[in-house]
């Protein structure tokens, strides 16, 4: 059960300015919910006042421009999978959107949601890392941006400040047409939070490895040289990540994989 | 607050409490109890809806959140004592146990069949992922729709 809260659903960005200056300490947004609802069934969280995000003008759009794919803060992760143009131009946020949750969660979970949430576990970080996404920051005095290298900062933490909002994720024209895979590691076939998950993307001559469950933060390595080869790539990734012992999988086991992950995916990825 | 929202083809206008799950106000307030409650919180898809044409998790919605929407349950499926085709298909091929996961289930698969009336086996599965089925009648469940859409021969399943 979920205790008493009251629910407000601002249409316009000063609307929602005013209500986060309002319930700076009491308030939190809501997007697609399905990382905020568990929370505050389980305590975690006890917001006097809940703030839908999903009825500011363009919310939902997710449109392909001269800049690259822009995603409004109520786009799902299913989204990302039924457009044509993502899965064209982007196969590598399908990439990870597909090994997101379940398919009914995916038609809830927000892209924005899954990296403000910023668990070390989320599947989109290495997909907006890899990509050089650049997150649109939205407050009562304007707009700034931030590329996701330097919006995660710590286990669950952001760089968004008190009254701040995620208002646009945009994917730049610069990154379409990379290829990758993901490779996540689970404990059961269906879905399931990863134990390690390792995404690697060729994008023109650069190679970078996104990596997720394996330290506070989603990971970017993009020190790996087309000259490496699969043991010192390993090994590079390895020195970039800190994975520890939790009750998905242990430090070693983490480890092991994300070297053998590493490798696999030189392999499969030309 | 007060919402209005369209439940299987019938408009209701109601009071709801802003904390309250779209499971919630379904079950106690409209009295709709065939969607159940298994974990609450996205992992066993026993209260999955269908909303705006989306198979969704109903404990993780605010009822809030769906004034305004179009919602089918399971309730909506049979006719009087005739049962649609997919709750047909469950019986005949015993994909239904207990049947405590069973209104999800036929949810997520109605879900399905709208946009891919022939799903490929793999696609049913990807469907179904988010409902357990503790009674582990999975191999039934993807018959029951293998057979209503002709995509994969009954018993040839030792993949799944
Ligand atoms: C059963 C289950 C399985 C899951 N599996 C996975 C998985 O495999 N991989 C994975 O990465 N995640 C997983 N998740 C977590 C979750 O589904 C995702 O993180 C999802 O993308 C969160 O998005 P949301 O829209 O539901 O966020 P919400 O729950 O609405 O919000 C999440 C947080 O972000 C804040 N927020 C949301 N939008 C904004 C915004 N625009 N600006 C500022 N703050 C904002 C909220 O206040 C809240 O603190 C799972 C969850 C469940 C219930
Ligand atoms: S009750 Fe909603 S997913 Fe379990
Ligand atoms: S029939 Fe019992 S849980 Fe599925």
């Amino acid at each position: 059960m979920l205790h008493p809260f009251r629910y407000l659903a601002p249409q316009s960005a000063q609307e929602l300015a005013a209500m986060l200056a309002d319930h700076a300490s009491d308030g939190k947004i809501l997007a697609g919910g399905t990382d905020l609802i568990p929370n505050i069934r389980n305590g975690v969280f006890k917001p006097s006042v809940v703030i839908d995000v999903k009825k500011l003008p363009d919310a939902s759009s997710l449109r392909l421009g001269a800049d690259g794919l822009s995603l409004g803060p109520a786009v799902t992760v299913n989204d990302i999978l039924r457009s044509k143009d993502a899965r064209e131009r982007y196969p590598v946020l399908c990439a990870c959107a597909h090994e997101l949750a379940s398919h009914q969660v995916r038609n809830r979970a927000t892209v924005a949601g899954n990296v403000v949430n910023a668990s070390p576990c989320s599947d989109m970080a290495p997909a907006l890392l890899c990509l050089d996404a650049v997150a649109v920051i939205g407050s009562g005095t304007g707009q700034r941006e931030l590329p996701f290298r330097e919006f995660f900062t710590g286990v669950k933490k952001t760089a968004l400040k008190p009254g701040e909002w995620l208002d646009r994720i945009v994917v730049p024209a610069s990154s379409a047409g990379a290829r990758g895979s993901y490779l996540k590691l689970k404990r059961i076939a269906g879905h399931d939070l990863g134990i390690v998950g390792v995404l690697f993307v060729r994008l023109g001559g650069s190679l970078r490895f996104g990596v997720s469950s394996a330290a506070p933060t989603p990971v970017l390595v993009d020190t790996v040289t087309a000259k490496d080869g699969p043991d010192q790539a390993a090994a590079t990734v390895l020195g970039s990540v800190s994975p520890i012992s939790d009750v998905r999988g242990t430090k070693e086991y983490r480890q092991h994989m994300i070297g053998v992950f590493v490798r696999r995916l030189l392999a499969e990825v030309k | 607050m007060k919402i209005t929202l369209t439940v299987n083809g019938d408009r209701y206008e109601r009071e709801c409490a802003e904390h309250h799950t779209l499971l919630r106000f379904i079950r106690e307030t409209l009295g709709l109890t065939g969607t159940k409650e298994g974990c609450g919180m996205g992992e066993c898809g026993a209260c999955t809806v269908i909303m705006n044409g989306r198979a969704v998790n109903s404990c993780m919605v605010l009822a809030a959140e769906a004034d305004g929407a179009v919602i089918q349950t399971i309730e909506g499926e049979a006719k009087g004592p005739t049962l649609s085709d997919i709750q047909a298909s469950f019986e005949r091929n015993h994909a239904v146990q207990c049947g405590f996961c069973t209104p999800g289930m036929v949810m997520s698969v109605k879900e399905l069949l709208a946009s891919d009336p022939h799903p490929s086996v793999d696609a049913i599965k990807e469907a179904v992922e988010g409902n357990f089925c503790r009674c582990t009648g999975y191999t039934q469940i993807v018959e029951a729709v293998t057979e209503l859409t002709g995509t994969g021969a009954k018993g040839g399943l030792d993949h799944v």
